[in-house]
This record gives C-alpha cells, structure tokens and sequence, in this order.
C-alpha cells in the first residue's frame, strides 16, 4: 500500500505541480487570477483529442500543434478581453470566469456532454516494488518533470526569465528600467497557459474528457497554489506533492471515503493558511496602488 | 358564386379551429445539452412522427395530432432552471402532458409544480424511491406522477442479485473455487447506499465474500488506488455500482491493468454506444443491468431499435423510454375518449401496458412492478467493441457471458 | 393631513431631486405593483427568485465590496440557511415561518465562523480560501447521507405562502426590507468604517478601528442575509439540495456583484434583476435556449469591456454628476449645483471627464 500512495501520489502530483505553477506565473506576474486557467487545459484536450481521433494525426504533430493552438488562443483572449480591463482587478475576476464559461459551453456545443477518451501514447503496465503502473502515467510524469525543469532554466538561466521575476518583483520599478512589462506579460501569459495545454494534452488519454472537466482541476489548483503561496513557484511545487500525497492517502487510508478526497485536500489547506497565512512558501507582498 | 364562397369560407373556418383545436400538447422535459435530453427527445419524436403518420389520435371520434414542446431544463446545472422550465411549458405553452426529467433533485422539485397544476407528469429517468413514496403519502395531490423508467431504486437490488445468480456458476467454475472473493465498487451517492448494504448482508449468504468496499467519486477520474487495493485482495468479482464517469475510468484502468477479475453490477456509462470508444477500447468484459439491446424484450424492440438506429444514429438509452411515453398517452386517451387527467390516472393504474422495454404494470407507488422479463430490464456485456445481452437467459437473441481469459 | 404633505416634503426633497434615486423609487413601485397588473405565474416564479437572489447579491456586495473581502464560497451562507431550515421543518415538524430564522442564525453561525478563520488572510489568499468552505461543507453531507439526504438533499418542505401570489410578495417584501436594510448600514457610520478597512487596513487600525470585530461581524451579517434568502429558496422550491452549496452558485453572485458595480448594494440587486430574467428568458427559447449560459457569459464579457466599474456606477455617472465644491450628487443635466450654486459643468474645453466621478 505504501508504495502505491507513492507512485499515485508522484504521478497526480506531477499534472498538479505543472497547472499550479502557470497560474502562480501569471499571479505573480500580472496579478491576474485566472479562472478560465484550467479551461484552457481543458480546450487543450478536446484540441488533442480532436487533432488526433477527428483529423487522424499522430500523437506528436497533435499534441505539438494544440499546445501551439492554445497557447496562441490564450494571447489572443488576453489582448482582447484582459487588456482592457487590466486596471479593474475585480472585472479581470469576472472576465476570466466568463471566458471558462464560454469555452465550456463552446465544447458542449461542439462535442456535447458525453465524456470522450483518446487512446493511449504508450499502452501497457509495468511493475515497480509491486505496483502495476501504466506506461502512460510514466509518461506524465516524465513530460511534468521535464516541463518544469524546463520553466526553471527559462525563469533562472534566461533573460526573458530575468525580466518576468523582477516584473513579478515590483512592476514599477521594473518598468523604470526599461523593461517592456507589457510584453513581459505577454510571455508569462504564454508560458503559462502553455504549461496548462501541456498537462492538458497528457492527462487526456487518462482521464474522461468532457466540458465541465474544467471545474475540479480548478479547485485543487487554487488549493495548492494557496497553501504553496501565491507566487512562489517552489511553492506551487511543494504544495502539488501535498495535495496529490494527501489525495492519495485519503483515497487508500479510507476506501470508504475515496470520494472525500477533495474535501480532505481542502481542509488541509485550510488548516495551513491558518498557520501560515501567505502559504508554505508565499511572499507577504503589499497591496498595490 | 357568392354561396360558394361562402361554403368555402365556413369549411376553411372550420378545419381551420379544427386544425387548431387538433393538437394534443406533450411537454419533453430533460437536460437537452446532454444525452439524457437529447434520448428524451429522440424517443418522443419518433412516436409522435409515427402516430402522426397514422392520423393522429383518436380522441372520442376526433382525430388530434401531436404537438411535442421541447424544453431544457438544464437540471444537472440548476434546479431552478428546471422548476421554471416545467412552470413555463405549463403555464405558457399549455402543455396537457408533460414527460421526462432526470436528475433526482430536480424531478422531486419539478414533481411538486407539476402536481400543483394537475398534470400528468411521466418520469423517464430518476431513480429515487421518493417520487412514488409521495404518492403513497398523499395520492390525491401526487396520483398524476408515474415513473415508466428505470425501476425504482430499492428494486435494482433484486434485479443484480437474479443476475448475479445466473452468472456465478461461470465464475465459480472459472475460479475453481465454491467460494468466491467480491470487490464493492459503489459510487458515493444516496441510490448506491441502500445497494451497499443489502449487498454487504446478502453476499456471504451466498458464499462471496465481501473482501471490500470502496466508494469513489461517481466524477472521479482515477481509481488506480481502487484497483489496485483489489488486486492486492484478489478479488474475483467487482461489483460495480456506478452511475457517473467513474465507470468508463474504472472500465479503462481494468482493462490496461489485465486485470483478471470481471466487472459486474451497474455501470451506467457502460450502457452507452459511445461506451467502447470512451474508455479508449480497453472495456472488454465490463457488464452491467441495461434496458435496451437488439433482442427481443417485448414484441415492440426490434422495430423501436431499428428506428431509432436509422434516424439517429445510435442505439436509444434508457432516456429514449419518453417513446412508450407518448404511446401510452395516446393508447389510455384512446382507450378512455378523453383527454380528463383522472380518467386516464385510473386507467393507466389499471392496465398492463406493452412498452419498447418492458411490460408494465404500476403499483400504488406508481412505480414498475418488478418481474423478471417483464420491468426487471436485462444485462449486457461488452464482447470485443460489441454489447450483447446475456440475461435474462430466456430472450431469443441472448448470448452467454464471458470471462477475461 | 399633516403626515401626508411631510411625506410629499421629504418625498421632493430627498428622492426626486436625484434621478437615480427616482429610479429606485419607480422599481420599488413597480415590484410592488407588478402582480396587480400581470399575474402571469410563469413571471410571477420567475421574479420570485430572482427577489431570493438579489437578497443573496447584496448580501455578497457588503462582505465583498465594502470590506473587500472577496468571497469566492458564499454559496456556503445560502447552503446554511437552506438546509438548516430544512432540515429543521422536517425533522422537527416545526413551521417553516419559524425556521427561516432558524436557518438564518445558522448561517450567521457559519459566517462567525468563515469571518474568524479568515482574519489572518489578505485578498486572493483569503478568496481561494473561502472557495474550500462550501466544498468541505458538501463533503460532511455527503458523509451522512441519511441525516442530509446526501446528494438529493431534502425533500417534501412546506412551502411558506400558498400560490403564485402570495410567495412572490413574500420574497419581494423581504427583499426590499433586507436590501434596504443592508443599504442602510453600509451607508451609515459602519459602512465607512468599512470602506476605511478596505482601503487601507493598517491606516484604521491605526486610527483605532478594531478592524477584526468589524471584518467578523460583516461576515456574519452578510451571512445572515444570505441564509435567509436560502431559506426562502428551500421552502419556495420545496427542496433543499447540495445544489446550494454549489461552486457555480457562488461564481455566479460574483458576476452578478462585480456586473452591478462592487460597493453599492443597488447595483448587484440591479444586476441580478437584469440578468436573471433576461438568462431565464434566453433559455425558453427553443431554438438557442441551450445556449443560454454562453451568450449569458459573452454578454457580461462585453458589457464588461464598456463598464469595467459595473452597471450601476456606470448608468450613474451618466445620469449624474458630482460638484466640484460640495462634491454632493446632482443630476447630470442641471447647470448649478442644487445645494451649493457652484457651475456644475466646468469652464475648460476638455476637463468634462474630471467632473462627476465618485
């Protein structure tokens, strides 16, 4: 049993970790909280699914073209319907939820309420310390590691990077010395979102996929993303590896009680805010003017 | 000249308020984004193109044809939604009849405004006890409710353990063993909790043992823990009881892992055409109670599946039963010469009624009597992308059930 | 004689001066008036509950746009009410006319609750915060399934009026009461102290503001209003289901407080009484009724883009105008100030826009 919470825990947290730290990108760096964020991992697998059962591509040109796909999409809507109201932090709010509405809404017309499944990338199990695992969910979790060593070296090792954690820092200053913030936000937008498409495109062959499939990834999301500190990306890390551990013990500890599992996750994450109440990791910035 | 003008004034005027007055109006209501409306609808339409064809209905000599109103109730996203929606086709479209729901929730809340306006509401859906206990309790206010599909919740009980009977010797010689090792897989909801502990009661009397139950999430997107636990308990049966997406997860997650143990009991996801496709075409052996398969449950499946594949596409759900909705409304208004809500509660109370799925007769909960090749349904498995029917055992066109090799 | 021609006096000084305020009045006629001219019991169901959930949007606006606490779990409050005086009619046998309260003081309860274990948070932290609560609430019902229903909820209340009628004034005159009532404390000295929490909370606590009290005590009186109108809604709908405790029910009073305009009360009662029928109207259609959640969402998406502050700050600003000297409202098409004399419209080309903001 132990190594199952392991192993289930690594996986589930691994697509966590890599939805939390887009959304703890675009907070930090543009303050914007961004509900239709887990739509767009949701318009990422049906654009897979799509790409790939509907058209008949193979699993790469698919999965590269809809994270393309979505990631341009997510610029387009920031340009048209973020932009504008940048100012307004709570009609940002508002914007946000309508637009995960409307994408959801959008599948549901398209492909209606009925839950699709992609086949698998790799099909198969294999055994580890007495554990059957499915080669797809190997899969996952290598594409979430390499995904976040990659945001990590683009974050720690690039300019661009450089730009985006001093705009995340202090966007005043950051302006003053002369960096584009504008286009800075642009690119965490990208990135963001882009991550969001990749779990999206992964997840799809586990997972059923259908048009409110939005709404619980959101929860858990936010959860980690709170209990990790808004912001800080080891904390969105740290945080996922609690949630999808605390998921995962739930689950095994009370086979009676599986389906408590969000609310458990929950309750913890209550109970570290009141410890804690920038989260593990997060910073206590001040409000902004 | 002016006289036949005059004539064919009157008569145009005539057919005209005839015309008018011609329709008898049924209200489908369901949840029309998803595939419980679109079955809802599906089945109504066919009927009232049918009946429509062969003249309408004859009501005391006039010939009425059938007007069908959609609406959506969007009840799995909002019970108001729904309450509004049945007030509406009520008040505003002057609905006679109205038919359909499925949400429990939402039917219990669209029961009572239905009731209050005296409409004869025809559920083809929910599954909660509830809606026929209220007409227990007070059946002058609730007498125009009857559910033609599913049966009522306590009542699937029966029908899985007539089922289970049937199908145990095959495992049980299968396993080389008398006794045998059961897994519960029952979704967290209020119709599995009756379910739950009946089956906990009953399967050791037939020498199963219980060796777990585990409650997922009926949205859950993950039972690895699940399974894996019941593979660690070596179980040789899962008896699943699942309504929500859990059953094409679980369905997939069994079939990747080879797991040798086969799933039995309810899967609703697995009574889907789209089912196979779903879960990725790793739901081989998943087998559960169903309502509609090519075979011959009463005189009317053969014809009513072929229709329904014809003009849509795909085989009807459950949900599609709105068909035997609307044939009944019009056999009882036929048989009665009326369109009088009580006369025709008595008479639909009185008769045995031949259906595309079953052979009701209603009780004074006006539920379905429960009988084996009559209401009880039947069982289908999924063979190698196909879903067959393998029970009740006496069906022409029943094949026999398969073990995961 | 006398009552009537002081009533004509303040009816002249106080609400017809104001266009907004003459606004309100014809609303609040009209909502009254409303079943003497059309009893249509569609409509009548209709504007019942959007009356139940406007109660529920104002109650939102005071926590949210006063004190800036944005809570994204209010559904929590509604859910309170709703199965607490479910519940407690049906199992008890008590009258429903009773146990609203009932309801009432066990969302107060929950709200004291939220309200204390929140205090320690800030902004989003405290608004994804307040996400978990109804989720963790609709986990314990479904835990005891047999004491909550579980997932079908309660079922079989008694309703609190009999017909179409009697319900809607009961829900119409609770909420003008409610709301105005709410208007009123946020208009009084505690709704300033209020906004002073949100503006600048160290700056009140620094003048002496037990900031903690007035953030826990907001949350229980937005509580409170909110599980009332739960109650109302359980014995309206004759069902009280963990369709109250939804996080789309919670969503959804966010839209309809921000669409209004955050800080007014008004404007989420406005924006309620605008979108509710209007989404309810969209969805009857047959032909796009199933599109009605998606053109809902595209119509708060635009009208957000033209009035980024809400509804109700907007049509404002354009019906009135602020004067420079005593900054008191007057209504946009007067050349002079009505309490002061000052010119209202200013004397530079160009300098319009700097008149008439809040």
């Amino acid at each position: 049993m132990l190594q199952d919470i392991l192993v289930t825990g690594l996986v589930n947290g691994g697509v966590y970790a890599l939805l939390a730290i887009g959304f703890s990108l675009i907070f930090g760096v543009a303050r914007i909280v961004n509900i239709a964020h887990t739509a767009f991992y949701m318009l990422a697998a049906y654009c897979f699914y799509a790409l790939l059962t509907q058209v008949g591509l193979g699993f790469a040109l698919s999965a590269v073209l809809s994270i393309a796909a979505i990631t341009a999409l997510s610029l387009l809507c920031y340009r048209l319907v973020i932009e504008p109201v940048r100012e307004h932090e709570s009609a940002v709010l508002i914007a946000t939820i309508a637009l995960g509405l409307i994408f959801q809404e959008l599948m549901l017309r398209a492909y209606g309420g009925s839950y699709l499944g992609v086949p698998s990338t790799i099909d198969g199990t294999m055994r580890l310390f007495g554990v059957s695992i499915a080669y797809q969910r190997l899969l996952i979790l290598g594409v979430a590691a390499l995904m976040l060593l990659a945001t990590w070296f683009f974050l720690y090792r690039t300019r661009t990077g450089l730009a985006i954690r001093a705009t995340a820092n202090d966007l005043e200053v950051a302006n003053l010395m002369g960096m584009n913030v504008h286009r800075v936000a642009m690119v965490t937008v990208a990135v963001s979102v882009g991550l969001a498409a990749i779990a999206g495109v992964v997840v799809t062959p586990v997972t059923p996929v259908h048009p409110q499939m939005w709404l619980e990834p959101l929860v858990t999301m936010l959860a980690i993303v709170v209990l990790g500190g808004i912001g800080s990306l080891k904390g969105s890390l740290i945080g996922a590896l609690i949630i999808a551990y605390v998921e995962a013990i739930t689950v095994f500890a009370l086979p009676a009680g599986a389906y408590l599992k969000g609310a458990v996750a929950l309750l913890i994450m209550v109970f570290v805010l009141l410890a804690r109440p920038e989260g593990l990791f997060g910073v206590a910035f001040e409000e902004e003017r | 000249m002016i006289r036949r003008i005059g004539i064919a004034a009157a008569l145009s005027l005539v057919s005209a308020l005839a015309w008018a007055q011609g329709t008898i109006k049924i209200a489908i209501l369901g949840p029309m984004a998803f595939v419980q409306g679109e079955n809802h609808w599906a089945g109504a339409e066919l009927a009232r193109d049918e009946i429509n064809k062969a003249g309408g209905v004859n009501v005391g000599g006039k010939k009425m044809q059938i007007e069908l109103i959609r609406a959506d109730t969007n009840e799995l996203q909002s019970v108001p939604d729904a309450t509004n929606a049945m007030e509406r086709v009520i008040t505003r479209d002057k609905a006679d009849f109205v038919v359909g729901g499925f949400r429990s929730e939402a039917v219990l809340a669209m029961q009572e405004v239905a009731m209050d306006y005296k409409k004869i509401f025809l559920g083809a859906g929910a599954a909660d006890a509830k809606l026929g206990e209220n007409v227990e309790k007070d059946y002058n206010r609730y007498k125009y409710w009857f559910r033609l599909t599913p049966t009522k919740s306590p009542d699937l009980f029966k029908t899985l353990l007539a089922v289970l009977n049937s199908v145990a010797g095959q495992i049980r010689a299968s396993a080389k063993r008398e006794d045998l090792k059961v897994a519960l897989v029952a979704e967290k909801a209020a119709w599995t909790e009756a379910l739950v502990k009946g089956l906990q009661a009953t399967l050791p009397k037939m020498k199963m043992e219980v060796v777990g139950t585990w409650q997922p999430s009926p949205l859950a997107t993950d039972v690895t823990a699940e399974l894996a636990a019941i593979e660690r308990a070596q179980a040789d049966l899962v008896f699943t009881t699942l309504s929500g997406p859990v059953g094409i997860t679980l369905a997939r997650q069994m079939g990747e892992r080879g797991m040798k143990a086969v799933a039995f009991g309810i899967n609703v996801e697995g009574q889907k055409d789209d089912f196979w496709k779903a879960s990725a075409g790793k739901a081989n052996y998943i087998s559960t109670l169903d309502t509609y398969a090519d075979i011959e449950i009463t005189p009317k499946t053969h014809a009513f599946m072929q229709a329904f594949r014809a003009r849509y596409g795909k085989a009807p759900t459950y949900n599609a039963a709105t068909y035997d909705a609307v044939v009944l409304l019009k056999d009882m208004i036929e048989q009665e010469k009326t369109l009088d809500a009580d006369k025709l509660v008595a008479a639909i109370e009185k008769g045995t009624h031949v259906g595309t799925g079953a052979v009701a007769t209603y009780d004074k909960r006006h539920d379905l009597v429960w009988e084996i090749g009559k209401t009880a349904g039947i069982a289908t498995q999924w063979q190698d992308g196909k879903k067959v029917a393998f029970w009740p055992p006496n069906i022409k066109g029943v094949q026999p059930f398969k073990l995961p090799k | 004689m006398y009552l009537l021609r002081r009533v004509w006096a303040e009816l002249k000084n106080e609400v017809l001066v104001l266009p907004s305020r003459v606004l309100v009045l014809v609303w609040v006629l009209g909502v009254l008036a409303l079943p003497l001219v059309y009893a249509d019991p569609y409509v009548l169901r209709i504007l019942t509950m959007t009356c139940i959930f406007a109660i529920f949007a104002a109650s939102w606006d005071l926590l949210a746009g006063y004190t800036g606490q944005v809570n994204f779990g209010h559904a929590l409050f509604f859910g309170a009410g709703a199965y607490g005086s479910a519940l407690l009619s049906l199992k008890l046998e008590l009258s429903p006319w009773a146990t609203i309260w009932a309801g009432a003081v066990l969302a107060t309860l929950a709200g004291l609750l939220v309200g204390y274990i929140c205090l320690r948070l800030r902004g989003s932290y405290l608004s994804l915060a307040t996400l978990a609560f109804p989720l963790i609430a609709l986990g314990l019902l479904f835990a005891f399934p047999d004491f909550s229903g579980g997932e079908l909820g309660v079922t079989g209340l008694k309703r609190l009026a009999t017909g179409a009628v009697g319900n809607y004034y009961l829900a119409a005159l609770s909420m003008l009461v409610i709301v105005f009532a709410l208007w009123l404390l946020a208009d009084s000295k505690f709704g300033i102290v209020l906004h002073a929490i949100r503006d600048d909370e160290v700056a009140a606590r620094a003048s002496g503001i037990n900031t903690p009290r007035y953030k826990v005590a907001v949350f229980a009186v937005s509580g409170a209003a909110a599980g009332f109108s739960g109650a109302l809604f359980a014995h309206y709908l004759r069902v009280a289901g963990p369709s109250t405790l939804e996080t789309a029910l919670s969503f959804q009073v966010v839209i309809w407080g921000i669409f209004g305009g955050v800080a007014t009360i008004y404007g989420a009662v406005a924006a309620v009484f605008l979108l509710y029928p209007l989404t309810e109207w969209l969805g009857s259609f047959k032909a796009f009724g199933e599109l009605r959640l998606l053109i809902f969402a595209v119509i708060v998406l635009i009208v957000l883009l033209f009035m980024p502050r809400g509804l109700a700050p907007w049509v404002r600003d354009k019906i009135e105008a602020q004067c420079p000297r005593c900054k008191q409202r007057n209504a946009a098409w007067k050349k002079t100030c009505r309490l002061c004399g000052v010119r209202l419209k200013t004397q530079i080309a160009g300098a319009e826009s700097l008149v008439g903001h809040q």
